[in-house]
């Protein structure tokens, strides 16, 4: 048996082997990457940025799957959920299967865990299982409280401070179906065209190529695709909604002016396409806080009792000042409290596992599309070869 | 009569359900929608869970009962179905309760594993059986390769064109196909439904007319 011959019979057990190291190294050892954003994540992302701080708009997440598809979905969910409570967007969650029920609370949990402030009922709302999905969207369409009637919680709805200024679907005016099969179905034939509802998907890589249609017609308004759906919307989030300005004083909620201050800041094409917003989407560890001397200035004018903490621990680098935030020992972090010790945290850009997951993922699903490939590319080779002395004979 | 009835009744709740989409009276908007058929309809999930949950029962205790091929696996299904049922039950499903363990640490870990495999499958798959046998095979090889490259990272680092490429793959080939068949299924559906209204297709009352 000659090579080419082998290599035709290769024991699948030896690319087996091949995959699961080419998924396994990148996992294990995280890069940083650009996952480029496309256009139906772009246009989902400023959809749902533009409820943000509104009392009379909201979204609905549609949770349409079990625990099997939550590797590409989930990080589509906590990323979008984040979002909402970055700037304030009020948001609401449903499940058609008994099985999503769990996911939603699993993924409430896992963001709600870095907002304390974020209040169920207040700023969220789990409706939680609700069998008839056909009599649910159509019911939602004329009155939410009184189609759904109580949150997963028991409570009634009418009594919740979040349905304040919310109806129906001309206030929940955006619902984002997550599902490993026929995602957006029920909405896009029934509540698109009756109520006029906007509807996106996240949906696994496997089913993008059947949304197609309905994204070129505009029946959806958005889709994330797979992991790099999920990686791009996580990138969006780290650069506009979870950007603080070293300046501004969050804990007002309006400035000298009157206007209304909402944590993050709006969706730029040019802050996208700029180098230095490739800093604040990075999935390595970030230790050091980066300020030009203006930006520090203000930023320390916020904190003028720990102004001495503070210049303990800057440090000037290349025009900028620096504050290594391992320099930060608990006492010291007791002592400058814990607002300004988060503050300084959000500064170094350093993501937490969980907001960045699809990104490492996406790493790893880099090397496993090489490696399928290569594997293709080899098999092929191998087979005209074959083919070519085969003839030749 | 045993094939008559059944047939008035699809007629008539077909025509019913017809009107209903095409017609804003109050009497089918509100009267029978929304006074009507939503309390039925939430009346009637729970059964439809219980006849789920008892039809799993009983093929899981026919198999233990008749000794089927691997009937030791349908233990596993009654001892995790009570586990799960009693700490859901019991001690609620809230995080740090019995039940959402059960889902973190047992159900999500599993399904993502079934689920996983699929990578090496289509791995193996693709050294195996993805080969330029014919000028479509190619046109489709080539295809998947560009698409799979645009999709990752290290692809844009290759070319910065190739995202560009795979969207038009994306937008053009891809979605002329997927409409022609979403077009092709509604005809379809449109053409079934009418002939189940008219009574001409029969064939879900069973027997041979």
């Amino acid at each position: 048996m000659n090579i080419f011959e082998r290599m035709q019979k290769l024991d699948p057990r030896w690319i087996y082997v091949v995959v699961a190291l080419a998924i396994i190294i990148p996992l294990m050892i995280p890069y940083d990457s650009d996952n480029v954003t496309t256009p139906p994540t772009e246009n989902l992302y400023q959809m749902i940025d533009s409820f943000a701080g509104r009392e009379d708009r909201a979204i609905l997440l549609s949770f349409y799957h079990d625990a099997a598809t939550m590797p590409e979905l989930f990080p589509m969910e906590v990323a979008i959920l984040r979002h909402c409570f970055e700037r304030n967007v009020k948001v609401f969650m449903l499940t058609w299967y008994p099985a999503g029920a769990p996911i939603i609370d699993y993924a409430i949990n896992t963001v709600k865990e870095e907002y304390p402030d974020i209040q169920s009922g207040t700023d969220y709302c789990n409706f939680g299982y609700k069998p008839q999905a056909f009599a649910m969207v159509l019911g939602m369409g004329d009155n939410i409280a009184n189609t759904m009637n109580t949150d997963a919680e028991g409570r009634k709805l009418e009594n919740l401070p979040i349905m304040r200024g919310i109806n129906n679907y001309s206030e929940m005016n955006l619902v984002i179906e997550f599902s490993g099969s026929s995602a957006g179905g029920t909405w896009i034939v029934y509540a698109r065209p009756k109520f006029g509802l906007n509807v996106a998907v996240g949906v696994t890589a496997v089913m993008a190529a059947d949304e197609y249609p309905y994204l070129q017609s505009g029946q959806l308004i958005g889709m994330l695709a797979g992991l790099k759906g999920a990686a791009e919307y996580e990138k969006l989030v780290d650069i506009f909604a979870a950007y603080r300005d070293p300046k501004i004083d969050y804990s007002k909620t309006t400035n000298e002016n009157g206007d209304k201050i909402l944590p993050g800041r709006p969706f730029g094409r040019e802050i996208l396409e700029d180098e230095s917003s490739k800093k604040l989407s990075l999935i390595t560890t970030q230790t050091h806080a980066k300020f030009t001397a203006s930006e520090y200035k203000a930023f320390s004018a916020k904190y003028p009792d720990q102004q001495n903490i503070l210049n303990g621990l800057i440090k000037t680098e290349k025009d900028m000042i620096e504050i290594d935030i391992t320099d930060i020992t608990p006492e010291l972090r007791t002592e400058m409290g814990e607002k300004l010790y988060r503050e300084i945290d959000r500064h170094t850009h350093n993501t937490l596992y969980k907001f960045k997951v699809a990104r490492i993922g996406m790493n790893a699903q880099s090397v496993a599309h090489i490696m399928i490939i290569v594997f293709i590319i080899l098999g092929n080779i191998g087979y005209f070869i074959q083919k070519a002395r085969v003839a030749k004979k | 009569m045993k094939k008559t009835i059944p047939l008035l009744i699809v007629i008539v709740g077909g025509l019913i359900w017809v009107a209903w989409a095409f017609s804003p009276h109050h009497a089918l908007q509100d009267v029978y929608y929304n006074q009507f058929y939503l309390p039925w309809a939430y009346a009637s999930a729970p059964f439809g869970m219980l006849l789920g949950v008892l039809s799993l029962s009983l093929m899981h205790t026919n198999k233990i009962k008749t000794k089927a091929p691997k009937w030791q696996y349908s233990y596993f299904f009654f001892g995790s179905f009570i586990i799960t049922c009693l700490a859901g039950f019991i001690g609620g499903i809230q995080k740090g309760g019995l039940f959402m363990w059960i889902f973190e640490n047992v159900q999500m870990p599993m399904s993502a594993t079934m689920f996983s495999l699929l990578a090496f499958y289509m791995a193996s798959a693709a050294y195996k059986a993805f080969r330029a046998r014919s000028p479509e095979a190619t046109v489709l090889l080539a295809a998947a390769i560009v698409v799979m490259l645009a999709q990752v990272p290290l692809g844009v680092k290759i070319s910065k064109h190739l995202p560009t490429i795979s969207q038009w793959i994306l937008d053009v080939p891809n979605l002329a196909s997927k409409r022609g068949i979403l077009l092709g299924v509604g005809l379809g559906s449109v053409a079934t439904s009418l002939k189940i209204l008219l009574g001409i297709e029969r064939s879900y009352l069973g027997g041979s007319d």
